[in-house]
């Protein structure tokens, strides 16, 4: 069932990070808005976004469940034209695939072939906007569980820092008017 | 504003759209700054249209709104980058200089550089501004240098001094409307990275918030009403503004009664007021006998060129920008179209965003793209900040159909940069990638040069000038039509500048103040 975008205000959206934050703590990786079905295509679609390697991807940043709880509340305006465009996705890939049965239960390589043809499309442009913000998001929405995006950039998540800040500041004799280049 | 005729002797109430919040409140929270609204207007309470052709359907945009702008006490001084680059005198005359542009409203100011040097002076020296004066062989005249020395340079700074030495040009330290000392109650910069797009949680950067706001309110005439959302300025029969009518945070309708109004909210927001303000005497909106309220809105353009070197600069770390150059600013007709702009060495947007635009300079998923993610510490931008032509086509309206949560017309916005402007952003981004390569990256890349669809730059839309026929206000800012009405903001601008409005957009409300405060003096209004 698609459920209408309804317009919700800070408040709620205040709550629904409330409530991500109390289930991060419980560990808790509950599915309440997507269906089976769709969580698990979605999270296939997503780990190939960013895929597991020699280090953790969007499976392990557990981007399904952010996504899950953003259609569900502060992202529920983008939620009745996702869930079509994710409708007529399955429908096409079940079409070329008829054995395999769902995107999810492709191969890989299957899967990698599949999503060159189609990641132009606007379900495509969404899935993959929803995987980075559930990425590189604050862990306590639901995504980027254990800070695994920020270690994937080598990002550090601080409120103070001091120079030097990298390799090329280190050193820095102090600015300079360049005499010779002053016309 | 309110500060300067506050501190005058005028009672002055602010009335603001969004809350007053405290600098404990601001985050670091990407998803909930950028993307839910929780400094700025958002896509939900506050919809917007977009079309990029006056014949087409606009349509809402749903993730961000096109025009997006703070929507709480300190307005875009919120969440700006903060770099406050002086106008140079060519902006305020460039037409008469290089001839019309046909099929454009390029025009002079009615005031020049000269005008306002004491103001981008006292802005300086009042907001607080860290910078080198003399440094650039470019820079317009200067009464005073800066009150601040510039921040520290960041490894992005370094490398963009290198490669453009290397190439003749004219590398300086960016101007910053950000402490690199403690200054008059505000601590300095702690480095933490988040300005663009974020508000500052330890008031370094400098917000209207903490500035000029806290010595309006010192003065004891000067009333802050947050969550005001101002509907209607109301005229009487005389063409007078009597007051202003207002949604108060209950969404009850309420009136405020004034001597005169000065409208001060933003290039979006202020030509939507005047609309909505329509009545009988004037039809198509208060103060728009011109018929240019909401005209020749102008963005400016940000181009990017992006670099990874061998080690690492995490430029994730401290502010955005700490080395510019201006050799491109002024128009060359050897170009061969209109156009300049200013070049700067930066990170661009924090983790999310960056992975969503930046890193999207090659394959946008997959094993390379997760590589591409692995060179975040090790990527730096050169961004372009240039011109924008004013078209008529180019505008705010109010959209006929979509409403805001308050039942109000959204903001409907039609937009589509001149051919040239384009031109001048790929000539600029070459020459960002220039750098690059001089500076030893081991790859460049270019942002596709697109027309824009969105802005934080949000200009032009309530133009000055002497002619009543040809602009809504006149040299000081009072509208050409209602005596006591005054708009000053981003869309007073009658040029677009070359990026980095606030400074302009802050030393008209300072020139501003002291003029209105002199004709309420001498009973002129």
């Amino acid at each position: 069932m698609a459920t209408a975008a309804v317009p919700l205000p800070w408040s709620v959206i205040a709550q629904a990070v409330h409530e991500g934050h109390v289930s991060a703590r419980r560990g808790d990786g509950t599915i309440s808005w997507l269906s089976a079905a769709e969580a698990a295509d979605i999270e296939a679609v997503a780990s190939q976004i960013v895929p597991t390697d020699d280090s953790p991807g969007a499976r392990e940043a557990g981007v399904v469940y952010f996504i899950d709880r953003a259609l569900a509340s502060f992202f529920s305006r983008l939620a009745a034209d996702y869930r079509a465009q994710l409708a007529a996705f399955q429908a096409a890939c079940r079409e070329r695939h008829p054995s395999a049965g769902s995107f999810a239960a492709l191969p890989s390589e299957g899967q990698i072939e599949y999503l060159k043809e189609i990641d132009q499309t606007p379900f495509f442009a969404t899935t993959r906007l929803l995987t980075l913000l559930g990425m590189f998001s604050l862990p306590v929405y639901g995504g980027n569980r254990n800070g695994v995006g920020w270690k994937l950039l080598g990002f550090e998540d601080a409120h103070v820092f001091g120079v030097p800040f990298g390799y090329y500041d280190r050193g820095y004799p102090g600015f300079v008017i360049d005499p010779v280049s002053l016309k | 504003m309110a500060r300067e005729l506050s501190q005058r002797g005028l009672t002055v109430v602010v009335l603001e759209q969004g809350p007053r919040l405290s600098l404990a409140s601001f985050t670091h929270d990407e998803l909930k700054e950028w993307y839910l609204g929780g400094i700025t207007n958002d896509a939900v309470e506050n919809p917007q249209t977009f079309r990029d052709d006056e014949g087409k359907q606009a349509e809402v945009q749903t993730l961000k709104p096109a025009l997006w702008y703070g929507r709480a006490v300190g307005g875009a001084s919120l969440h700006y980058t903060a770099n406050y680059w002086r106008f140079h005198e060519i902006d305020f005359i460039e037409r008469s200089v290089l001839g019309a542009i046909a099929g454009t409203g390029f025009a002079d100011w009615p005031i020049t550089y000269a005008d306002l040097e004491p103001y981008y002076t006292k802005v300086e020296w009042e907001v607080g501004v860290s910078g080198l004066a003399g440094a650039s062989p470019f820079d317009p005249p200067r009464t005073k240098p800066y009150p601040m020395a510039p921040l520290p340079v960041k490894s992005s700074g370094v490398l963009f001094e290198r490669g453009a030495r290397k190439l003749g040009l004219h590398p300086v330290p960016a101007p910053m409307a950000i402490n690199s000392q403690p200054y008059r109650g505000r601590m300095a910069c702690v480095h933490c990275g988040f300005c663009h797009g974020f508000a500052c949680e330890v008031g370094a950067k400098a917000s209207t918030l903490t500035t000029v706001i806290p010595e309006a309110e010192a003065t004891g005439r000067c009333e802050v009403r947050p969550e005001s959302y101002v509907v209607r300025i109301q005229t009487n029969n005389e063409k007078r503004a009597t007051g202003v009518a207002y949604f108060d945070r209950d969404r009850r309708e309420r009136f405020q009664r004034a001597r005169a109004v000065v409208v001060c909210a933003n290039g979006a927001e202020t030509p939507r007021l005047l609309l909505m303000s329509a009545n009988p005497r004037s039809p198509h909106g208060l103060a728009n006998s011109s018929g240019l309220v909401g005209k020749y809105l102008m963005f400016n353009y940000s181009g990017r060129a992006s670099g990874v070197f061998e080690h690492e600069l995490n430029e994730y770390k401290s502010v955005q920008v700490t080395r510019i150059l201006h050799d491109f600013y002024d128009s060359d007709p050897k170009r061969g179209h209109y156009g300049g702009g200013g070049l700067d060495a930066r990170i661009g947007p924090q983790p999310a965003t960056w992975a969503i635009r930046t890193a999207a300079d090659g394959p946008s998923w997959g094993s390379a793209f997760k590589a591409r993610l692995r060179e975040f510490t090790r990527t730096m931008q050169v961004a372009s900040h240039s011109t924008s032509l004013a078209l008529e086509s180019n505008n705010v309206t109010l959209d006929p159909v979509v409403k805001d949560a308050w039942g109000l017309p959204a903001i409907r916005v039609t937009y589509k940069d001149h051919p040239d402007d384009l031109e001048t952003v790929r000539f600029l981004q070459d020459r960002g990638a220039d750098i690059l390569d001089a500076a030893g990256a081991l790859r460049v890349t270019q942002t596709p040069v697109a027309a824009q669809r969105s802005s934080v730059h949000l200009l032009g839309t309530c133009r000055m000038g002497n002619d009543p026929a040809t602009s809504v206000i006149d040299r000081y800012h009072r509208s050409h039509e209602v005596p006591n009405l005054f708009l000053c903001d981003g869309s007073s601008l009658v040029t677009s500048g070359r990026g980095q409005p606030t400074m302009t957009i802050q030393a008209l409300a300072f020139r501003a103040g002291e003029h209105i405060a002199r004709f309420a003096r001498r009973g002129e209004i």
